[in-house]
């Protein structure tokens, strides 16, 4: 893209010349494609049976697993810090699902499974989930609690 | 129970044509306090540093007393407290303690007499020192220097310092008066420390500065603020710019790789921030792209938050329609303008420092054409009037290079009339 004031090349996309500061687009105007998250403060708490707590946001959808940026997979909830490897959890293991004061837990159909109450639940059927069940994503678990 | 802090990101486009070729794409990241947010329940450690060299005598002495004093009356009783004084000698007036006695804090800045040279380093360390005796993770903690000198000969040390504080989580907030001090140095101690600069011009407008940074403190929503991007494989983030209280570059600090991780310091609920992000995006077939993903991460201590995050996705979409890529959202489109006068600016003045007259010039004279389009009639007026001082002395004006330094850093903020009123 070439600077009609001084000529400069810049790179495609650019709004205004690097070398003079002139507009280098007179572009059409984009309104609202803004994103907007403002998340949610924990709405649940996973007890580990080592003492660790893990907040989970209070959001429609919360997805639990292993972050991995060469596959693109940046979960809700990370549990690489928790020894999420280690203990079979998958990159994108579970979704928690929020419906007013309901929860539920859906098996994204993770290689070493998701189990409620040392029950493993069938993948991609959510599972209702309340305050005092054992949740394991592989072989991690946690006890729910209320935030 | 609720978030503290919203996050917008805004594109520079939805959409971008299908090239073949590497394109340029950009990101604001707008972050605000919503209105749930308890603000100034932080209490303070507060650490007055202060010049009194000799050429501080009369007005400008007068009126720090009086600013100084407007401090000690607004802050807490379970704010912390210091006050340091500095000429080429150090004294800690007020070492760091809670705010009990008013009066006695008053009664010691009243007896300060203006005396000797300056030497910044030696009274920031023993102010950065008593700030650090008060320091705590749930304080906003802060300095705030103020100076109307030249420095002598201890630069490195003074930015060594301000790279300390940052580290430990002090923000300084740098104040020049007059004309005779380095506006460099002071932008980069600020800029270090995640702090907040100054210019005043007539010592009149001391005690309003002070109140703005009391203010500021007691705004605050939140602390440790870091917004991290993971970018897809392929885009590659070239440029990050924090925007408030100014603009400030932090590319070099903070793009690494894929990812950009940027420490922001406390975020001040009246003006939130904005940190516009450039980045490369590789050659892609129509259809939608994730950019990737900005994260938000910040504490607010009075609420027993910490380490909160707020995420948003970033995307575009590849089309063939070029009517649908020419479209630009107006609100990127105008920071990315402002962040591009600003640039033009710091690089008039390093062609300066490098002997370059006739490319400052034409730098100059870009910035002021930028500045017009801006609206910027002043600023783009000083620009003009360094051309001038260019061409007859080739120098720049010690007062039109603060002008300029301040104001195009500061284009972001409302004030910034007020500031060059």
């Amino acid at each position: 893209m070439i600077c009609k004031q001084c000529q400069m090349e810049n790179i495609e996309g650019a709004l205004f010349c690097e070398e003079c500061g002139a507009q280098l687009e007179a572009a059409g105007e984009l309104k609202d494609n803004a994103v907007e998250s403002s998340g949610a403060g924990p709405a649940m708490v996973f007890t580990s049976p080592g003492g660790g707590t893990l907040e989970i946001p209070a959001k429609d959808e919360v997805v639990i697993g292993r972050e991995d940026p060469i596959s693109e997979v940046f979960p809700d909830v990370d549990l690489t810090g928790l020894g999420g490897m280690e203990n079979g959890v998958s990159r994108k293991h579970a979704v928690i699902h929020r419906s007013g004061a309901d929860y539920t837990v859906e098996d994204m159909g993770s290689t070493n499974g998701t189990f409620i109450n040392k029950k493993r639940i069938q993948p991609h059927v959510p599972q209702a989930i309340k305050p005092g069940d054992e949740v394991r994503f592989g072989k991690l678990a946690f006890s729910l609690k209320a935030a | 129970m609720k978030n503290e802090l919203n996050i917008r990101c805004v594109m520079s486009k939805d959409a971008l044509p299908v090239t073949g070729a590497e394109q340029a794409v950009y990101a604001l990241v707008d972050i605000k306090a919503l209105s749930n947010g308890h603000r100034g329940d932080m209490p303070a450690n507060f650490g007055l540093v202060l010049d009194r060299s000799g050429s501080m005598d009369g007005e400008k002495m007068e009126n720090l007393k009086e600013a100084a004093g407007y401090v000690v009356d607004h802050l807490n009783e379970n704010d912390l407290v210091s006050v340091t004084v500095f000429d080429d000698q150090v004294e800690t007036i007020i070492p760091n303690q809670p705010l009990k006695d008013r009066d006695e804090v008053k009664s010691r800045l009243g007896s300060v007499i203006p005396r000797g040279g300056t030497q910044i380093s030696d009274g920031l360390k023993a102010g950065l020192a008593e700030a650090v005796k008060g320091f705590s993770r749930d304080r906003v903690n802060r300095i705030l220097l103020l100076t109307d000198g030249q420095t002598w000969d201890d630069e490195a040390a003074c930015l060594a310092l301000a790279d300390k504080a940052g580290r430990q989580g002090i923000a300084v907030t740098s104040i020049g008066i007059g004309e005779e001090w380095n506006e460099k140095l002071l932008l980069q101690l600020a800029e270090r420390s995640h702090g907040d600069s100054h210019w005043i011009r007539n010592p009149i407008a001391i005690l309003d500065t002070f109140r703005q940074e009391v203010e500021g403190m007691q705004s605050i929503a939140a602390v440790n603020l870091r917004v991290t991007a993971r970018m897809s494989p392929g885009v590659r983030p070239v440029k990050a710019y924090a925007t408030m209280p100014m603009i400030s570059d932090v590319s070099t600090k903070t793009v690494n790789g894929q990812n950009i991780t940027a420490d922001l310091g406390s975020l001040d609920s009246r003006r939130g921030q904005t940190m516009l992000i450039e980045a490369r995006v590789p050659s892609r077939k129509a259809g939608r792209f994730r950019l990737g993903q900005v994260e938000v991460t910040y504490d607010v201590p009075s609420r027993g938050v910490r380490g909160q995050s707020v995420k948003a996705d970033l995307f575009v979409t590849f089309t063939d329609d070029a009517a649908a890529a020419a479209k630009v959202n107006a609100e990127v489109m105008n920071l990315v303008e402002k962040v591009s006068a600003f640039k033009l600016q710091t690089r008039a003045l390093t062609e300066v420092e490098a002997g370059n007259i006739a490319a400052a010039t034409q730098k100059l004279q870009s910035a002021a054409t930028v500045l017009l389009n801006l609206g910027e009639d002043e600023l783009a007026e000083a620009a003009e009037n360094e051309i001038l001082s260019l061409k007859r002395t080739g120098a720049l004006t010690a007062a039109g290079t603060k002008k300029l330094e301040y104001g195009t850093r500061k284009l972001t903020l409302e004030m910034t009339k007020e500031m060059r009123s």
